[in-house]
This record gives structure tokens, C-alpha cells and sequence, in this order.
């Protein structure tokens, strides 16, 4: 067999660790030692683009005489971030009975205003609304996260002008539209001093003075003057900084991430095991097609070298709590 | 989301799938008609229980016991790449790899090739078991490392 037992040596096989250098309300930096590259990327995407959120997406308009188009004020009410705690228990509107909107898949926020007095009016998300029957008392209300209280600005008023409309925030994720993003950013990098050369640094004179050394810099070993290059070594350190957009915390945005992963896996591993009969798989089928995880191999794994059931990346044993047949087979998207 | 158009469906099929060995004859081509007929007749009367039973993973035609392709729907390099590299670390799969053929179609191909103890299959599955249980580690490290985080601040402040 072309199997290299070395491989076994690699870091990998000693399982996974996560430092956290910063974490408040606003922002988690953390670093992921271990894990292949693939793996961290995975992480990345799937924390900006697949993490369910709330926001606004349907805007019914009964007066609007300020100067703003009525589609302007829409998009913008859009990109306000809503609080999305509890959003699990959110259907999307897709998957829900009822048929266009209601309570389980959906909350309803009112804005009114009007100028009455001389001067100009600022209309920001404190005064957006939320009405009617919630999940909980948090699910869609404006983040308001200021000094002042405001939250975002959303239009401004000249006296007598009046703006009166209704909204309808719905689960959602970010590849479908950016306005569910949970982050507003998420930093990612690795191999700070460049030693594995995936980056080729444009400069003038010197890159060294030209291009200031990243914060995670000192964390790694400076390459050594004259040292030969390592062909065989891959990224291993990886640091994110996750900013979050208000509506979900920061450490939250990396479990959610991480369960979306589990979600999609395990909707996989249920179509694999359960989809018998249903056709489709008119390809070739092994006998113990429905035995359970890791039996009728007969090789241990690779990552840690126990074998069977054990967890192989070093952590707590056992099985996965998502293992098999989990609630998260059914819908949803992927 | 809207349901694609059934008729776009079609061309899609009969289109040979890439890296695949043109095998397809005339009565392939004919079961694909009659499939798609009686699948319109189908979804006039049960329209909602159709749209659930989306299926996720397929498995190419051409595919063999040990040497398979998989066609992924609505899933891209997120999954694709760690699953690559998560199969191709089991030592009974000889090659690993996979592809968006386009862009605009979402998409995601894994070809998997094995040696004699196992099959395309099992490989893919305890592919997808062992990234998940990677992630059940992963979350208890920045769980654990967030608490200890906590500790830390509270005990400083
Ligand atoms: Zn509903």
C-alpha cells in the first residue's frame, strides 16, 4: 500500500488547539493550531456566508413624502442588524405553513414618524418597532450599540414630511443576501514572517521595511538568514479575528459556524445511510452499507492511531453528539 | 427560493458530465424522457412533499465499487476542499479530489478512488465523519479556551 506511517507524525494527529488572545463584546481573536488548511478555510466561509441571521425583507410603505425613493429606504432598512438570539427556533418562511408570513418565521417591526417641529429630523433604528407575538423578547429588535442610543440613521425628515411603513424581518443566510452576514468582518491569515512563500510582496527597495510585520509576527519563529526552504511544510497556525455585526456575539458567530458544518455533514451522512430505496443510488452498494460509524473497516484511523469509535483528534472520546441520525436531516439549506 | 423550471432540467441531463466517459445510449436517453413526464404529473398533485426530497449527494454514472464520482448540490469549495483532504488522509483511498465544473451552477463534484479494503462510498462517509468529528473537537477547544478567556479577565479585573 502506498501509506506513508509517517504521516501519523504530523501535527495533525495531535489534535486540534484554540488559543483566544481577545475576546469583548465586540470582536474574538483566536488562533487554530493543527487543523489543515482546508479545514480553517472551511471555518471562514462558512462563519461570513452560511450563519442564519435575522433581517429585515419585506417593507410595506403606507406614507412616505420624505426626499428618499420608497425601494431607497427599503434597502437601507434591509442592512439594519437585528438581534438575532434565538433565530434557531425561526422557520425560514420557505420551510414555514402559513402562506406568505407569520409569527413562526417571521417579525413584524413598524416605524413611524413624522417632523412637527422646525428643524430637520433624524429617523434612526430605535425607532423602528418590534410588534406582535416573538419568539422571545430579543429575536429582531434593532442593535443599538452607540454612545447616543440611535442605533443606524436611517432617513432624515424636513418639517411636515412623514414616513410610515411596516417591515417584515425573515431568517436568512449571507450567500443569499449580505444583510444576513452575522460578521462584519473576519480577519484570516498565517505563516506571518512568509516563510512558506505563498505570498510574493510587492516593493520598491526592501519588502522587510517596506511591509510592516503583522501582530501574530512574534508568535512564530523569525526564518533564519540563509536557512534552505522547507518544501514539506504546510500552514499550521491559523488566526482569525471575527468582528461580529451586533447581531449575534462574537464567540457565538464560531460555535454557530462550526454547527452549521455539523448541520450540513449530518444531512449528508443522513442521506447517505437513510436514502436506501428511494433510487437515485443505482450505483454500487456495499452489504454493511448501514452498520455504524467506523465498523467494517478494519484500519485504525489516522489522526491519533486509536481506532474505532474513539474520537481521533484528541478530544473528548467517544461518539459525536451529532453522529447519525440527528434532527437536522430535514430541510433547511445546506 | 423558486424551483428551477423542469424543462432547463432536462438539457442539463442529457449534457455528459465532465471527466466522465460518454456511455449514455438510446435507451438511457428514452428512460430520461419518461422520468421527466410522469415526474410533471406527479408534482401537480403533490407538489410540497416534492420539493422536501431534494437530494444532496448523487452518484455519477460510470462510478465503480472502488472508483466513484459524486455530484453535490448546493455545495461548494466550503465543503469540498476540507472533504478532499479529510478523504485523502485515509490511508485505503488512493486519490482524492474535487471540482466546480461551473461557477454558475451550484454545483460540487467528488471523485474518489480506493484500494481494495473499502469502497467510494464508505470513504466518503467516514470522510464526513471524521470532519464531523473534528468539528465536535474544535468547538470544545474555543469553548474551554473561551472560558478560560473569561477566568482570566475576571480574576485580572
Ligand atoms: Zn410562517
Amino acid at each position: 500500500m502506498d501509506y506513508d506511517p509517517m504521516a501519523m507524525d504530523d501535527a495533525e494527529s495531535l489534535g486540534p488547539v484554540v488559543k483566544i488572545s481577545q475576546a469583548d463584546s465586540v470582536r474574538v481573536k483566536f488562533e487554530l493550531q493543527n487543523a489543515d488548511i482546508s479545514f480553517a478555510n472551511s471555518l471562514r466561509r462558512v462563519m461570513l456566508a452560511e450563519i442564519p441571521t435575522i433581517a429585515i425583507d419585506l417593507v410595506e410603505i403606507e406614507s412616505n413624502s420624505s426626499v428618499l425613493a420608497d425601494e431607497f429606504i427599503a434597502h437601507r432598512l434591509g442592512l439594519i442588524p437585528l438581534n438575532a438570539e434565538g433565530v434557531e427556533h425561526l422557520l425560514y418562511s420557505r420551510d414555514c405553513d402559513c402562506e406568505e408570513y407569520c409569527e413562526n418565521c417571521s417579525v413584524k417591526l413598524t416605524l413611524h414618524a413624522k417632523c412637527t417641529g422646525y428643524e430637520n429630523m433624524s429617523v434612526s433604528a430605535r425607532d423602528l418597532v418590534p410588534v406582535g407575538e416573538r419568539i422571545n423578547q430579543s429575536l429582531g429588535t434593532p442593535v443599538i450599540n452607540d454612545k447616543d442610543g440611535t442605533g443606524p440613521l436611517i432617513l432624515k425628515l424636513r418639517p411636515e414630511q412623514e414616513i410610515k411603513l411596516e417591515c417584515i424581518a425573515k431568517k436568512g443566510i449571507a450567500k443569499e443576501h449580505a444583510k444576513w452576514a452575522p460578521s462584519a468582518a473576519i480577519g484570516f491569515e498565517y505563516d506571518p514572517h512568509n516563510k512558506l512563500r505563498h505570498l510574493d510582496l510587492w516593493y520598491e527597495k526592501d519588502p522587510k521595511s517596506e511591509w510592516p510585520p503583522s501582530e501574530y509576527a512574534k508568535w512564530e519563529e523569525p526564518p533564519v538568514e540563509g536557512e534552505p526552504f522547507d518544501f514539506d511544510a504546510v500552514p499550521n497556525h491559523f488566526y482569525y479575528n471575527v468582528e461580529t455585526a451586533g447581531n449575534l456575539p462574537p464567540d457565538g458567530i464560531v460555535t454557530e459556524g462550526i454547527k452549521v458544518i455539523q448541520q450540513k455533514l449530518a444531512g449528508l451522512i443522513h442521506e447517505l445511510t437513510e436514502g436506501e430505496g428511494e433510487g437515485g443510488y443505482d450505483g454500487p452498494r456495499s452489504p454493511d452499507y448501514n452498520s455504524g460509524p467506523d465498523t467494517g473497516y478494519g484500519y485504525s484511523t489516522s489522526y491519533g492511531g486509536n481506532g474505532g469509535n474513539q474520537s481521533a483528534w484528541g478530544g473528548g472520546g467517544g461518539t459525536t453528539p451529532f453522529g447519525g441520525q440527528t434532527s437536522y436531516g430535514g430541510g433547511g439549506w445546506s | 427560493m423558486a424551483a428551477r423550471p423542469d424543462s432547463e432540467d432536462i438539457a442539463m441531463d442529457d449534457a455528459p458530465t465532465s471527466h466522465q466517459p460518454e456511455v449514455k445510449d438510446d435507451t438511457m436517453v428514452d428512460d430520461a424522457g419518461e422520468d421527466v413526464e410522469e415526474e410533471e404529473d406527479y408534482e401537480e398533485e403533490e407538489e410540497e412533499e416534492e420539493e422536501e426530497e431534494v437530494q444532496r449527494v448523487k452518484l455519477l454514472p460510470g462510478s465503480t465499487e472502488t472508483a466513484a464520482s459524486f455530484e453535490f448540490s448546493n455545495e461548494g469549495h466550503t465543503l469540498g476542499n476540507a472533504l478532499r483532504y479529510v478523504i485523502m488522509r485515509n490511508p485505503e483511498v488512493e486519490f482524492c479530489a474535487y471540482a466546480i465544473p461551473h461557477p454558475s451552477e451550484a454545483k460540487m463534484n467528488v471523485r474518489i478512488q480506493t484500494f481494495e479494503g473499502t469502497t467510494a462510498i464508505e470513504a466518503l462517509e467516514k470522510g464526513l465523519r471524521d470532519i464531523q468529528e473534528l468539528c465536535d473537537v474544535v468547538t470544545d477547544k474555543f469553548v474551554a479556551a473561551a472560558d478560560d478567556f473569561e477566568k482570566k479577565k475576571a480574576a485580572t479585573a
